[in-house]
């Protein structure tokens, strides 16, 4: 976080949070859509606090607010995302066909240490990226494919009936096709 | 000012209040003990600490007397078994989310959550303890916020927006995560926004935010300033209209 603090926002980008200020301009609830079109216009799909603070000073919006709202849904990254995001679901049905075990694995596999996600614990909220940058790993309360358990979502493809080896398949197939 | 007089019903006893009155200040006006914590006169209202919660027949829910506008004909009970078994329970969950320890506080003796758990006779919690780990911010030359001591009742957010304008604090993250953080979660002498003014230390109802200075047990708040700035405020602002 603190490294993200001191990067200077370029030119590029503050043209495209200028644009994305401009179209919800005079909106009411306009904070959301700010936000949304300015992570998902970012390379690594996250809002530095740079930008953030840009967004601040250029919308008139006190600086607390924005943060509290850009941590407040889990649809907003403020750590740089990998190239491959991989969400597994920790819902009822997936826990009890075995998603904790599929999650463990799948950390141990890209080498994200085991500390990480015991210090985040069963929190609804899990966000981890490779050093890397080529995976991150999220966790979801629900797809609401229960009848499909466990469900992992792979750059938004869902894949049904998990296990260890086809999300190992899986995993090495996108690392190698990035290369 | 439109004061349409209503009668209702507080613990049996009829007594008149003023449309657009909230149940709270009914009762209050009328002599009647409702606890609080995140209710402070003069700002406005979220309903978020649940200890006001008072009976109104003709519903099986409780209601947050800080919120609920009063009504002609409504009959309220500010006490009962059932509302200081529910009143318990949400001081109790508050005392385990954080770390609450009364003895080397700040705020000893003058706080409004330990006064709340002692008259509610909370002796212990029948919760497992959170035990967070959570920092202490001593950046501000003159103020000191720990975490360990607040109970989010949000008094310090609304009274920087409301009465002073700032907007330095907000809570961020959501569940056991949410903090009060100043600006982008800055340290909050590194705030640009804060005026140190001070008003969110005299609002906070806890040791939570406190001046320096002080050892434990010194620590007096004045929170009743803040409610007399707002009135003034709003006399000045209506005045001016």
């Amino acid at each position: 976080m603190q490294s993200a603090a001191a990067e200077v926002l370029d030119a590029h980008e503050r043209v495209l949070i200028d644009q994305a200020i401009a179209r919800h301009e005079s909106r009411p609830g306009a904070l959301l859509g700010i936000l949304e079109a300015v992570q998902s216009a970012n390379a690594h799909k996250f809002l530095s606090m740079e930008s953030l603070r840009y967004i601040a000073t250029e919308t008139g919006i006190a600086p607390a607010r924005v943060y509290s709202a850009a941590t407040f849904f889990a649809l907003f990254n403020l750590l740089p995302q990998g190239d491959n995001v991989i969400c597994v679901c920790r819902g009822t049905a997936c826990h009890t066909r075995g998603s904790r075990d599929l999650l463990a694995k799948l950390c141990l596999d890209l080498g994200l240490r085991d500390r990480d996600l015991s210090e985040t614990g069963d929190a609804d909220q899990v966000s981890l990226t490779t050093a890397d940058r080529k995976f991150t790993i999220r966790t979801v309360a629900c797809f609401g494919q229960c009848a499909l358990a466990p469900v992992v979502e792979v750059n938004h493809h869902i894949l049904s009936h998990v296990n260890e080896r086809t999300l190992q398949r899986e995993v090495k197939a996108l690392a190698h096709g990035r290369k | 000012m439109p004061t349409k007089t209503i009668s209702v019903r507080i613990d049996g006893e009829l007594v008149a209040a003023h449309e657009g009155q909230t149940i709270l200040e009914a009762a209050r006006e009328n002599g009647k003990q409702i606890p609080t914590l995140c209710y402070l006169k003069g700002l406005s209202t979220v309903g978020a600490c649940r200890v006001c919660l008072v009976e109104l027949s003709g519903t099986d829910r409780l209601l947050p007397a800080c919120t609920t506008p009063i009504q002609e004909g409504m009959s309220i009970r500010t006490n009962s078994e059932k509302l200081t078994r529910y009143r318990k329970m949400a001081v109790e969950l508050l005392l385990v989310e954080r770390n609450h320890i009364c003895s080397v506080c700040v705020s000893n003796s003058h706080c409004e959550l330990q006064s709340l758990a002692q008259s509610l006779g909370i002796t212990h919690v029948s919760y497992s303890y959170n035990n967070p780990r959570l920092p202490v911010d001593m950046t501000h030359p003159r103020f000191v916020l720990d975490h360990n001591r607040c109970i989010l009742c949000t008094r310090c957010v609304r009274v920087c927006a409301e009465l002073e304008g700032a907007n330095v604090w907000e809570v961020a993250s959501r569940g056991i995560y949410s903090r009060i953080v100043s600006d982008l979660r800055e340290d909050w002498g590194h705030a640009k926004n804060c005026t140190g003014c001070g008003k969110c230390v005299q609002a906070c109802p806890t040791g939570a935010l406190a001046e320096k200075g002080y050892a434990v047990h010194e620590m007096v708040k004045q929170s009743d300033a803040v409610t007399r700035l707002a009135s003034q405020r709003a006399l000045g602002g209506n005045g001016a209209r």
